[in-house]
């Protein structure tokens, strides 16, 4: 298995100028709202609130729902967020946490309960890349990649899965917990780190 | 040379007083067995505890998810990790406080959770995602998944911990190598091969339910070297003693109501007896010194307990609904 430099990271798909204009429209769509909120079932957890090309929302019962353009589509445990080529999405859940979804990419919202602790977000990045601001100060929010596990510390990341599951973290700032089940690497501000099947995450590299 | 004298005389006090206090802590007599039985039921979506002793039912545990259906207990005995299927969550339990401390969504169909052999990661078969998931038993984090072809059914690892077996529903019991995470091997077994367990000889045992046999498998060679054929519907396999004779494997056969007992050691397996049991017998556990049977009954919802001596049953306690799967402390 090939490990990517750095450099091809810099060169990837995303488009920065529409990225910016996703967050931008992010912040302003929506009002920020902190309060966590107990993930119940029937409860919507977030919102979709923008797509650009192709952005399917498919329910825990195989229902299938489209956003085009700005909106305000709910969004439910336990649902599959997927776009197209040439296509990315926005979203923000309850506790204010934003998730940009490049192309090609699909994941599921999913979450872990534990006594004292409450629930954590938990995003099931199948393959694609997704972008992650958790809007001042750590959320319980983690996102599993086929090989690799980030958790976050309030911070603003990116993360990219390959076909074949290779993870390639990169913080944008803050620190995000990547491990994978060889092993964990706090991973901070302007630092990469790549996760592999059977392979500890790589030490963190500009 | 004062202050090493002082020095000294201070370390052999701290060395006294350590012996003394570790001393008061021993009991002043051999403990009896302090079994606690625990029962998943599944269509009660609850585990049932049950004292292995007195045959009293401690308690009954809500997963707080839907159809509990496999167990697997820490080593210390602390925490009790079950599946639940229509969840597809992970349920942890707190055994000393008898409640349930987190849920952990693994994939669709959660079938069967195994421990490693170090108990620092929990695998979870997730049949109806075709995924094994890998979880950090300390914090409860899922760290990856492997995928396995076929619908992964059941999960035992090799002494060393160097292989992973799990049995698909498409006939195999595919290897997987724990440095790698991948699958380096699928053997052919039978019909809906199921449940699988680490023998005491350090073979893997599995049962064909959808046939009539047992399996073992050298993890030296990574092939069957032996079956025998048990009974219609097959299910788990535990290993105790019949007074001299053992380790057996115990099976529990559901097609004919039975245990059937097996040479556990042997390189050509024989069926050495047969015991007559409830309707549905499914889980089975021995204790810790392999006297003791503890079976679980699918369809008259109890648990029996039966002396590997005498063959007899000693007690049977009911429990929640759908009983499928019985673990024990040490």
């Amino acid at each position: 298995m090939t490990v990517k430099e750095p450099t091809e990271v810099a060169h990837h798909t995303w488009t920065q100028q529409t990225f910016m204009f996703l967050c931008l429209l992010g912040l302003f769509w929506l009002p920020l709202n902190s309060v966590d909120r107990a993930f119940a079932a029937g409860e919507a957890v977030g919102t979709a609130t923008n797509a650009i090309g192709g952005f399917m929302v498919v329910r825990s019962d195989g229902i299938e729902e489209q956003l085009e353009g700005k909106g305000a589509l709910p969004l439910f445990e336990g649902d599959v967020l997927r776009t197209e080529g040439s296509s990315q999405a926005m979203i923000e859940f309850n506790n204010g946490i934003k998730v940009a979804l490049n192309e090609n990419t699909m994941f599921t919202i999913l979450s872990r309960w534990e006594k004292g602790k409450g629930f954590t977000r938990v995003l099931r990045l199948k393959h694609g890349e997704v972008w992650v601001d958790t809007q001042g100060g750590p959320k319980p929010l983690e996102i599993e990649t086929p090989v690799a596990t980030a958790a976050v510390k309030g911070t603003e990341f990116d993360l990219l899965v390959s076909p074949d599951g290779q993870s390639t973290l990169t913080v944008i700032s803050g620190v995000v917990e990547f491990g994978t089940a060889f092993g964990t690497c706090p991973i901070k501000t302007s630092k990469i780190s790549y996760g592999n099947r059977g392979k500890k995450c790589t030490k963190p590299t500009y | 040379m004062k202050d090493a004298t002082a020095g000294f005389l201070m370390f052999g006090g701290v060395l006294v007083w350590g012996l003394f206090s570790s001393c008061t802590t021993l009991p002043d007599k051999p403990q009896g067995l302090t079994t606690k039985v625990y029962i998943a039921n599944e269509s009660s979506s609850s585990v049932s505890v049950v004292d292995g002793t007195t045959f009293k039912v401690l308690g009954e545990i809500d997963t707080l998810n839907h159809a509990t259906h496999d167990l697997s207990l820490a080593r210390n005995g602390k925490h009790l990790w079950a599946t639940n299927l229509a969840s597809g969550r992970i349920s942890v339990i707190d055994t000393d406080a008898m409640e349930t401390i987190a849920s952990i969504y693994t994939g669709k169909r959660a079938h069967v959770v195994t421990l490693t052999n170090n108990n620092k990661h929990a695998w979870v078969a997730n049949i109806g995602d075709g995924t094994i998931s890998i979880i950090d038993t300390s914090i409860y984090r899922i760290l990856g998944t492997i995928p396995i072809q076929g619908g992964p059914m059941g999960i035992a690892f090799s002494r060393d911990g160097k292989f992973a077996y799990v049995s698909s529903k498409d006939k195999f019991v595919n290897v997987v190598d724990t440095m790698s995470h991948r699958v380096i091997k699928r053997i052919p077994v039978g019909p809906n091969p199921h449940f699988l367990v680490l023998g005491p000889d350090g073979r893997i045992w599995g049962t064909n339910t959808g046939s009539n046999d047992v399996y073992m498998i050298d993890p030296r060679r990574n092939e069957v070297v032996s079956t025998i054929e048990v009974g219609p519907a097959p299910q788990q396999i535990a290993f105790a003693f019949k007074g001299t004779s053992g380790p057996n494997a115990y099976i529990t056969v559901a097609g004919i109501n039975k245990v059937v007992m097996v040479s556990g050691n042997s390189p050509t397996p024989a069926v050495l007896g047969q015991i007559d049991v409830g309707e549905g017998p499914n889980g089975i556990w021995a204790n810790s010194v392999g006297t003791r049977l503890y079976v679980g009954h699918t369809k008259s919802n109890d648990l029996k307990v039966i002396d590997t001596g005498t063959n007899q049953t000693l007690a049977t306690v009911p429990v929640g609904r759908k009983p499928i799967r019985v673990v024990a402390s040490q």
